[in-house]
């Protein structure tokens, strides 16, 4: 009976969503996959088709549709260029979560959405970078560790072997944000590049007094997999974690558009609305926020860069000024052709689907080799653990995250 | 349903890499992008991905043996229904089948592949300063083979004409999977019936195109756009067919009604003038500033004389482009205004669109609807548009007479049921009102002469 009644909600939710697609197709020439797949059922329009014929009880719900579910990259590519503005990857998220009630999980996902909302879990691993065994996950996340760059390279890279020695860190005598600012540190970022991660920190730390809660997973991966009630019980304790800071700043552009949707997502429970509101007006994205205060790099060098633009930044959040802006400040600033195009890492979606993943992903290393930039610089861990692996095929360019260049 | 030995044998054709038979890739493509209902879903029993014509002539020769039904298909854009598999069979998907094979810049001619998109053939030419004309909206996400079966065309046939105009010569793969080579690159050619023609805007029923050779013009140097709003919708009309004759020729003229105009202006929050009745953007091309300015100046004096109460004349590409991302906007804006959006596509002779406005505004008074009226004024191709909400009883209903009434008052001023998006599966019933009996004998007798076993495209057009 319960099942029944969420069902129809979630169902209604997404008819809302797919009876809008009026089917014109201009998805077709934008979508990542169905760029790579060539099947209609990989694209937006295929996929809002599928979804509502389900709804409307015209398909049986198996595994192959909720296969077609997955294929997605939740990039937003095709709602920018959709006519009508259809948000397939929140039909998408929806059909998945519908589809988690209807067939159950997959157990990699259950088991990676389990060990996200598991801190203590997320600082093993990210404490020994080795993986527990115990977790079930070692073999899962084991080919997809990847090679973190330090800032002290990239300066070492800058300057050639024989420059001064590394310029002490020591924070700006004026702070230009008066407020007391939390960096919400997410899982990826913990466990895969915490070097990157005390860059943003020592960032910050110039421009405000920072701290540092101790946060819970951001959410996504589970809304992505079809566990919102997880997701929504860690949006619970993030935003009593955050309570007091007046502006929270991440450094991952899919923790910041999952956090910027707290108030939406909780809109429904009276207890909790207007907190989430809250809490989702304070959060920033890094170079948001480093714009937004005007922060100046100490030094301009010689090297050449080029950004790519993570989907959750630049769809989901409409930054794409401010990087690049920030960029030319601190180096010489080349840009990419499709700087926007997502890179095939997508969250879980390189391990679901890696042969898709590999062609999407070759498609940005050549457009990044067009550049001859030395570094390709990014704002969220999932892509910048995809450009790693582009930049161990190519070899002629490092991956960086923004905070460790600026 | 296809027996399993005869899936082998297509498959043995294209490889398994070219043929979908799961459930979810055949309900993919039941549909295209008419407002056909998706349910019950017009499943294919087998979708085939070809890659060269003589693959396409051997599946055709294996569907021939068997009877099975074969429909082509581009990227499914079309708006009528032309390539739902209505009876089943093979759905044939063209859209790998996407070379650019040649360009002959000797005789500014273009030999390519079905699947080609019809934007990468005009940036192709651009980028060698030549220019292929026709430009239905759907140019991003439609296939040549499409737009030469459908015969399609957009803003600038009224300059330039449409599609069809610029085909020269055609490989068409026939029911029986022999191969006819039709036309070619010669200007002049009167050798037997013009078979190039007859594949035009056939929709798919008498055979497969598998490649085309397409005429090529010089790129005009420079291009401008105005937009002109006037107080009523006679002197919108009025204006563009004086401008025509006076030798000033848009390369294009694009008609919005009051209603239409009013929803851009709130699905974008733009204050209106309330003296605006209708507008037209305005395309000119040319070769001298001088000459531009020129076909200008005479357009803005004669909209002046027909009423206009402004005309715009963009200064930079951006201001180019705002104005005419108000009119590639118009279908969506019109489409938030109501539940359902029936969209029609009547094609008048220019001279009766003050007319067919007033018409199809009573028709719309006569059924309480709402109806947006927006189009090519330049070619005389209009997309009235009715808003409904299907749902809401008794509302279907009247939605389908007020259908039937439009076409027929597009007939009864001289014109006809489609000016671009084919007769397909939506507009079969009023075909023999347009063609009449001798017209609906003439083409059923084409069909059988090439088709005999009715296997190309079964129940579309008649
Ligand atoms: C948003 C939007 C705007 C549009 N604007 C315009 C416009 O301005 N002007 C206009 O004319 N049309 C317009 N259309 C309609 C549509 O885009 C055209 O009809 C287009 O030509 C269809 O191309 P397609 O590749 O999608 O063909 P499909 O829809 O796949 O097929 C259309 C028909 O062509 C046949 N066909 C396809 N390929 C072949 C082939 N190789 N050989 C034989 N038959 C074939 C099919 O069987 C079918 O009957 C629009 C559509 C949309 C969605
Ligand atoms: S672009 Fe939008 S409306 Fe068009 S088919 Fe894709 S999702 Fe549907
Ligand atoms: S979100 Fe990205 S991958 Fe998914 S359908 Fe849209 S464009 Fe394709």
């Amino acid at each position: 009976m319960c099942v029944n009644k969420t069902e129809k909600m979630s169902l209604a939710k997404i008819q809302a969503i797919v009876n809008q697609c009026d089917r014109c197709g201009a998805c077709l020439t934008v979508c990542p996959v169905y760029d790579v797949a060539h099947r209609e059922a990989a694209v937006a329009r295929g996929r809002l088709a599928t979804v509502r014929a389900m709804a409307e009880g015209g398909l049986t719900p198996d595994s192959k549709m909720a296969e077609a579910f997955e294929f997605c990259l939740l990039c937003k590519a095709c709602t920018e260029n959709c006519p009508s503005k259809v948000k397939t990857d929140e039909a998408m998220i929806e059909a998945r979560q519908y589809m988690a009630v209807k067939l159950g999980r997959r157990a990699k996902h259950r088991l990676l959405a389990g060990f996200l909302g598991n801190n203590v879990l997320i600082k093993l691993a990210a404490g020994t970078l080795k993986l527990s065994k115990k977790t079930g996950l070692g073999g899962l996340l084991r080919c997809v560790v990847p090679l973190e760059h330090t800032k002290a390279g990239y300066r070492e890279m800058a300057a050639g072997p024989a420059a001064f020695p590394a310029l002490s860190n020591i924070p700006h005598p004026e702070r230009p944000h008066p407020g007391k600012i939390a960096y919400f540190q997410g899982c990826a970022m913990k466990m895969f590049f915490p070097a990157a991660a005390q860059a943003t920190v020592k960032l910050l730390s110039r421009t405000a007094e920072v701290t540092i809660p101790e946060s819970a997973c951001c959410g996504m991966p589970h809304l992505a997999h079809g566990m919102a009630d997880q997701a929504q019980a860690l949006a619970k304790k993030n935003i009593e974690a955050f309570a007091d800071a007046d502006r929270i700043i991440t450094d991952c552009a899919s923790c910041g558009s999952s956090l910027k949707e707290y108030g939406h997502r909780l809109a429904a429970d009276p207890q909790w609305a207007a907190r989430a509101q809250e809490f989702s007006s304070k959060v920033m994205g890094l170079s948001e926020y480093l714009y937004d205060v005007g922060y100046q790099p100490k030094q301009k060098n010689a090297l050449r860069v080029t950004y790519h633009d993570p989907c959750h930044l630049v769809r989901g959040q409409g930054i794409k000024k401010q990087p690049r802006d920030l960029l030319q400040r601190a180096a010489e600033y080349v840009e990419m052709p499709r700087a926007d195009k997502c890179c095939g890492g997508a969250g879980t979606f390189y391990l679901d689907f890696p042969e898709a993943s590999r062609k999407i992903l070759s498609e940005k290393v050549k457009n990044i080799e067009s550049t001859d930039a030395d570094v390709v610089v990014t704002e969220c861990p999932a892509c910048l653990m995809q450009l790693a692996k582009g930049e161990q095929q190519s070899g002629r360019f490092k991956a960086m995250h923004i905070s460790q260049v600026l | 349903m296809i027996d399993e030995k005869v899936i082998n044998e297509f498959s043995q054709i294209v490889g398994a890499r070219g043929l979908l038979n799961e459930n979810l890739d055949l309900f993919t493509y039941s549909y295209d992008a008419s407002f056909l209902p998706l349910l019950p879903a017009a499943k294919p029993d087998l979708v085939l991905k070809p890659q060269s014509t003589q693959e396409v002539a051997a599946i055709m020769k294996l569907a021939h043996k068997y009877r099975i039904p074969v429909v082509a298909r581009g990227l499914g854009t079309g708006r009528t229904g032309g390539s739902v598999p209505a009876e089943g069979g093979l759905v044939l998907c063209l859209d790998e089948m996407n070379q650019i094979l040649e360009l002959d810049d000797q005789n500014l001619m273009l030999t390519v592949e079905p699947g080609v998109k019809t934007q990468d053939i005009y940036q192709f030419c651009a980028e060698r300063g030549l220019f292929y004309p026709p430009d239905p909206s759907s140019l991003k996400q439609s296939t040549i083979g499409g737009n030469i079966a459908e015969n399609a065309g957009g803003p600038r046939a009224v300059k330039y004409g449409v599609t069809g105009d610029y085909v020269m010569g055609l490989e068409v793969v026939l029911a029986d999977g022999s191969v006819l080579q039709t036309g070619g690159k010669m200007i002049k050619n009167v050798t037997g019936y013009d078979l190039t023609r007859l594949f035009v805007g056939s929709e798919g029923t008498l055979g497969i195109i598998t490649r085309a050779i397409l005429r090529l013009i010089p790129m005009p140097k420079i291009r401008r756009t105005a937009q002109a709003l006037f107080d009523s919708l006679d002197g919108a009309c009025a204006a563009v067919s004086r401008s025509i004759k006076s030798g000033a020729i848009p390369a294009a003229a694009e008609l919005m009604d009051q209603i239409s105009i009013e929803a851009v202006a709130k699905f974008r929050n733009i204050e209106l003038d309330p003296r605006v009745k209708a507008g037209v953007i305005f395309e000119f091309d040319g070769d001298s500033e001088a000459g531009l300015d020129a076909q200008i100046g005479e357009a803005e004096r004669l909209c002046a004389e027909c009423g206009s109460v402004q005309f715009r004349i963009a200064k930079t590409k951006e201001e180019e482009d705002e104005l005419w991302s108000l009119r590639r906007g118009m279908s969506s804006a019109i489409a938030a205004l109501a539940a359902n959006r029936i969209a029609e596509d009547i094609s008048v002779p220019r001279a009766a669109l003050p007319e067919i406005v007033k018409r199809l505004r009573e028709i719309a008074a006569r059924y309480g609807l709402q109806l947006a009226v927006f189009g090519h004024a330049g070619d005389g191709n209009l997309h009235p548009s009715l808003l409904a909400d299907l749902n809401a009883p008794g509302e279907k209903e009247k939605v389908e007479q007020a259908v039937g009434e439009i076409f027929q008052a597009a007939l009864a001023v001289g014109g006809t049921l489609s000016g671009e998006h084919g007769i397909g599966l939506t507009k079969k019933d009023y075909l023999a009102d347009a063609l009449g009996e001798t017209g609906m004998a003439a083409i059923r007798s084409i069909k059988k002469a090439l088709d005999p076993a009715g296997i190309l495209n079964p129940g579309k057009i008649f």
